[in-house]
């Protein structure tokens, strides 16, 4: 049976609201009798989301109605299915209208309501932004109305004037503070809670993977299609933690710490059996993995300890050309193979030797300072290997034809059959990366609850009221650096073998960068955001093939924004939070979040924390 | 022997240009304590902007008279780039004067890649090195010594008298000038010299636009000096003036000079005489920049750090 | 009223501090037994501050010693904590986006044994030491008297609050000796007396206590003995009655005669609980890791 697209995203989403909206009235009901939960609403407010939900729905239906009427140049276009035309692709009506229905339900629905119009207002103005600005980029003229003479039938102007009504009548009332679910329920609906959530959000996350296929001249819509989804995903995301249910499962998840993690896990394992289980979103998977490590590892030096490292990747450079010179390979100086993890684990000790020793600085040099040493360090190892330095790196060469791993033989870069079920090739290389990335995971999170922990943070915040607590801030810090560098030489190995190049020129300053960028982006200090992150840095050239040569100078944008506009980032951590936000204990404001300006139009949508 | 003193020759070119770009650096670290990360980028969109001057503004007549052509160039390089510092420290650095350290930083960083990209994709053939007119006098002087013959370019004498006398002028500029007392007050205490009615916004732009402008005059004489002008070198120079500007001691205006004309010296004398040659003469570099900043990281001629409140 | 016993738990002993050609501090010698309160007072620029850092380890006396129960200071603030001196901040000090509980936390750091390798593995015993500091944490936050503040940060805690969250952090070193910098600036009669009882409280502890303040009835009221520097040596020590009445502590600290100080002090007294309130100061955005060393 060919079920069409277009159903089968109805067939996920409308549930879905549904069960929103059915959430939202258990919630109102589970709330306290004799507690006021409904603030007051100004009197704009509500004329402003009811006509910012109608005009939504009016474009969404715009594009079908003018076709029926118009009976115009695209006959064929004037049905209800929504993903069977070029345009329709970008998932903009579906969206919109289900986003307009949610606005609507909400004005009548006994909740507070003011944060959760304010999401979903954001999130239709991004996607018509998008779509406004895909259109007017082909000449489609921007975000056009139909009329009898032109031949796209949208409703972008309309979906944007419905985001900005959504967002004033959000803005238009106090900022309601975000109601706080008790975690005392049993065990066993907690378990159900998590399993749902983080099912949901694997198949969101395949669902993006997949969204309009991967980008390229191929594919010119993969961008719009895969931004448009993105802002709906923000938008529920956003409307979701206004009503208390996103920081309920993060306690439910931190109450119960192993089962998510095990949860989290599987479900990271399903990926391969999902739509986005191909080749090529198997080896993007990998290097998100590989950049992920890397970057929690970063997040130790930055974001515990405050120690800025511009010459980050080297030490992922250094665990790379280590396992290639024990991989057997043809270039390598070691005529010799190492077993995968012998060669894993000296990578990870030389790596951390010069972690060590790039760390000593340390004990003289303060702040930016600090930077410009290890951006030193980092240029010196690019030099070297660049030069091929005592014959280890292959200079221009590089060092080619390392082999896959191969556990008992298996070889990682073959396709995999398990249980009748075909696996994409490289599947392996994503299940060992999933793995790493969780034990580095627990590395930080385990090291950030301890002593030692505590102890960086400490020096961070007031190093020398760190040393009159009687910590050794020297010591410190080198083991910061130590520690740091160590995962990324893990990650460098396994880097080696799945690009079977390794060649100086992908570790150079930008891959520096690009690095601190994903720790930043998603929120120093914190480990999801780490993740997150390098997956939208590494995903987002994906889908933008069309932008590529534009992905450095809207990357260097980002940071900038980032800077200025949320430098806490997109999952912050609870202490940093605080820090960077100017915000108070319980981070009562959430604000409209600038996302990285990679869309022409700039998508605007609101990220829960 | 002829061989040294060429290189030592090369080294004060080279080190005349450092030091013109780590004035920059080291007045605007000295007053805000940022490491304008983007400020060698500046320096390269000079470049580039006195080239599309030459090659957009200035009549085909005109363009072999170097004391119209060049004078027209250094202008046009510099008022692109003190626009851009301005635009930059207005909108980038500005709002994030209160925020924590890395912050600013950061940004700097993306300015820097954002600066580089704009170039490499807007400038026309911008994405390989774009050849750079010989407007100036193109006079090569050769003198016998010892064992064999130097040379040394017009350009390159003038790359060593515009970083000296710029470097005098500023000096004279910031110990005498109103302006310039109303700098240092700032560097020292931006809040007492509020109270005394310096406007430090006013001052901290000011400073910028020094910096940005003497960056963009060394681009020109990078290009007539190099003969052509790449996206790749603002990066470069950058670490190098920054190095200069660290090793002379971090501001100060002597020190970046000298600090300048050292590292040019060390890098053409490294690329000579040292193990790995030209290959290596940046590591030397910034070997020599680690090692100033653990042992003297307020550098030659700079002030050990104000004692901290 | 001193408990005292025979040997000082602190002793500096001829300390002289010579900056250039400056002389910051000339022979000064104090004495503190256990549980006993000193405090420390002199006009501004008398060398308090130089003294209290050549006692936390920031500076290593030109000459003289200081000891600890007998053994010499280290010239580390780190291994002077180890050793047993704490010390509080005389413009407030915390980890700001720490909470009050991690902060009490990081003062225990020394006191904790595990290394890098138990804090990977979060083994039995890594988690009983953990367990245990807590514990001892939140009863030294109890003990102070934030208790039911620990999970807040405490850059949001009121400026009082501050002052104690300081103290217990100090007290988690497990020291035999703490140093309070100024321990009532900014506060308010009410929060000065209450500064005053949790100091007393801290004696019971049989910790010997160091202050100093430009608040001299608070000291008199408050110490066992008490120290008056002037121009970096030590004029006047002894009992807050003797030191009170010295006619040489009164003509260079006050330089006023005595029955004048008594008159001032009465009239300072009688206004301050009418009007006075307390300054209250957050902490300030300190940026972590200004450039350059110390």
């Amino acid at each position: 049976m060919n079920i069409p697209i277009g159903w089968k995203y109805l067939a996920i989403f409308i549930p879905s609201v549904l069960g929103l909206i059915g959430l939202l009235v258990l919630i109102r009901f589970a709330w306290k009798k004799g507690t006021e939960y409904v603030t007051p609403r100004p009197t704009l407010s509500r004329p402003l989301s009811i006509g910012g939900a109608a005009l939504g729905i009016v474009a969404a239906l715009m594009p079908w109605a003018t076709f029926v009427l118009n009976e115009g140049a695209y006959p064929d276009k004037s049905t209800l299915q929504f993903f069977d035309s070029p345009w329709a692709v970008s998932g903009f009506r579906l969206h919109t209208l289900l986003l307009s229905l949610v606005a609507l339900a909400v004005v009548f629905a006994p909740i507070r309501k003011h944060r959760i119009h304010k999401a979903l207002g954001w999130s239709l103005i991004g996607i018509a932004l998008i779509n406004a600005a895909f259109i007017a980029g082909n000449g489609g003229g921007f975000g056009a109305i139909t009329s009898d003479g032109s031949s796209f039938a949208f409703g972008a102007v309309i979906g944007l004037v419905a985001g900005i009504a959504l967002v004033f009548s959000g803005k238009a009332g106090p900022v309601e503070p975000i109601p706080h679910l008790s975690t005392d329920v049993s065990r066993v609906v907690a378990y159900a809670v998590l399993v749902v959530s983080f099912t949901a959000l694997l198949l969101g996350v395949a669902m993006m993977l997949n969204a309009g296929g991967q980008g390229g001249v191929g594919n010119p819509y993969a961008g719009p299609i895969f931004l448009s989804l993105l802002a709906f995903f923000a938008g529920v995301l956003g409307a979701l933690h206004a009503v208390g249910v996103t920081g309920w499962i993060s306690r439910l998840s931190d109450k119960h710490k192993w089962f998510s993690i095990v949860v989290l896990l599987a479900v990271a394992l399903g990926l391969p059996f999902t739509e986005a289980g191909t080749d090529y979103w198997m080896t993007t998977a990998t290097n998100i993995g590989v950049y992920a490590a890397t970057a929690i590892g970063l997040n130790i030096v930055v974001g515990l300890a405050g120690l800025l490292d511009l010459g980050y990747v080297a030490f992922l450079g250094i665990g790379a050309f280590v396992a290639a010179n024990f991989s057997g390979a043809a270039a390598a100086k070691m005529g010799f193979e190492l077993p995968f993890l012998v060669a894993v684990i000296i990578a990870a000790i030389v790596a951390g030797v010069f972690g060590a020793v790039v760390g000593s600085p340390t004990l003289r040099v303060r702040g930016d300072y600090l930077a410009i040493v290890t951006l030193a360090f980092g240029e010196i190892f690019k030099k070297s290997a660049q030069n091929d330095i005592g014959g280890l790196t292959g200079g221009a060469n590089a060092i080619p034809g390392v082999p896959p791993i191969n556990w008992f033989g298996l070889s990682f870069d073959k396709p995999l059959e398990i249980a009748g079920v075909k696996l994409p090739s490289g599947v392996m290389y994503y299940v060992l990366i999933i793995v790493l990335v969780a034990l580095v995971m627990v590395v930080f999170a385990n090291l950030k609850n301890s002593r030692i922990g505590r102890s960086w943070i400490a020096i961070r915040e007031d190093e020398d009221a760190a040393r009159a607590m009687g910590i050794k801030t020297g010591k410190a810090k080198i083991l910061a650096f130590l520690i740091g560098a160590t995962l990324a030489g893990v990650a460098g190995a396994v880097f080696a073998h799945k690009t079977s190049t390794v060649a100086y020129d992908s570790f150079q300053f930008i891959e520096s960068v690009t690095l601190l960028a994903a720790v930043i982006l998603g929120g120093m200090g914190s480990i999801p955001g780490a993740v997150l992150g390098a997956a939208l840095l590494l995903v987002l050239p994906e889908k933008l093939r069309e932008f590529a040569d534009y992905r450095l100078i809207l990357f260097g944008f980002a940071l900038i924004l980032i800077m200025r506009f949320r430098p806490q980032g997109l999952v912050p951590d609870k202490h940093r939070r605080a820090e960077l936000a100017n915000e108070g204990a319980e981070g009562v404001p959430i604000e409209e979040l600038n996302l990285p300006d990679d869309t022409p139009g700039g998508a605007k949508a609101q990220v829960a924390r | 022997m002829a061989t040294l003193l060429q290189q030592l020759i090369n080294g004060l070119v080279l080190g005349g240009l450092i030091a013109l770009i780590a004035l920059g650096y080291t007045m605007v670290y000295g007053i805000i304590q940022l490491i304008n990360f983007a400020h060698g980028e500046v320096f390269m969109v000079g470049g580039f902007a006195s080239l599309a001057t030459y090659s957009y503004f200035i009549p085909e007549s005109w363009r072999s008279d170097w004391w119209v052509a060049l004078p027209l160039m250094a202008l046009g390089g510099a008022l692109v780039a003190v626009i851009l510092a301005v635009i930059m420290e207005r909108f980038a650095y500005r709002p994030l004067r209160n925020a924590p350290r890395l912050a600013p930083l950061i940004t700097a960083l993306g300015v820097s890649v954002v600066l580089k990209e704009a170039v490499r994709l807007f400038y026309p053939g911008a994405t390989a090195p774009v050849p750079f007119p010989r407007v100036f006098v193109d006079e090569q002087y050769t003198f016998e010594i010892f064992d064999g013959t130097i040379t040394i370019g017009s350009t390159a004498i003038l790359m060593i008298a515009v970083s000296v006398i710029g470097a005098v002028v500023l000096q004279t500029y910031i110990t005498k000038s109103r302006m310039g007392r109303a700098m240092r007050a700032t560097a020292q205490d931006p809040d007492t010299a509020r109270l005394m009615g310096v406007n430090p916004n006013r001052t901290i732009v000011l400073t910028f636009v020094i910096g940005a402008a003497l960056a963009g005059i060394a681009g020109v004489l990078y290009g007539i000096q190099i003969t052509n002008v790449d996206t790749e070198v603002g990066f470069l120079y950058g670490i190098f003036a920054f190095t200069a500007a660290v090793l002379g001691g971090v501001g100060s205006i002597k020190g970046a000079v000298i600090g300048g004309f050292a590292i040019g010296l060390i890098k053409s004398l490294a690329g000579q005489y040292f193990p790995g040659g030209t290959q290596y003469d940046l590591v030397w570099i910034f070997v020599l920049l680690i090692v100033v900043l653990v042992f003297r990281p307020q550098g030659l001629f700079g002030e050990p750090e104000r004692v901290r409140a | 009223m001193t408990a005292t016993s025979n040997a000082p738990v602190l002793a500096a002993s001829n300390v002289t501090m010579v900056f250039g050609g400056l002389t910051a501090l000339k022979d000064v010698n104090i004495e503190l037994h256990e549980g006993q309160i000193l405090g420390l007072i002199g006009p501004n620029g008398a060398g308090k501050t130089t003294f209290f850092n050549c006692l936390t380890g920031l500076y290593t006396p030109t000459r003289g010693s200081v000891r600890l129960k007998g053994r010499t200071l280290p010239s580390d603030p780190a291994q002077v904590t180890v050793a047993g001196v704490a010390r509080t901040f005389q413009n407030i000090r915390l980890f700001p986006s720490m909470t009050a509980l991690e902060n009490v936390l990081v003062g225990r750091h020394s006191r904790m044994k595990q290394g890098p390798i138990a804090s990977l593995f979060h083994g039995p015993s890594f988690k009983k030491g953990e367990a245990d500091a807590r514990t001892r944490c939140l009863e030294l936050l109890d003990f102070v008297g934030l208790s039911g503040l620990d999970d807040e940060l405490a850059r949001n805690l009121p400026y009082g609050d501050q002052r104690r969250l300081e103290i217990a952090r100090a007290l988690a070193t497990d020291p035999a000796v703490l140093l309070l910098d100024e321990p009532t600036a900014g506060m308010n009669p009410q929060e000065t007396e209450a500064a005053r009882q949790l100091i007393l409280s801290i004696r019971e502890l049989g910790i010997a206590v160091v202050v100093i303040e430009h608040d001299t009835k608070f000291i008199f009221s408050l110490c066992d003995h008490v120290s008056v520097l002037v121009q970096g040596e030590l004029l006047v020590e002894g009992s807050p009655e003797v030191v009170r009445g010295d006619p040489r502590v009164i003509e260079a600290y006050l330089g006023k005669p005595p029955e004048e100080v008594q008159a001032e002090v009465d009239a300072y007294a009688a206004e301050s609980s009418a009007e006075r309130t307390s300054i209250i100061e957050p902490i300030r955005d300190r940026r972590p890791n200004e450039g350059g060393q110390q």
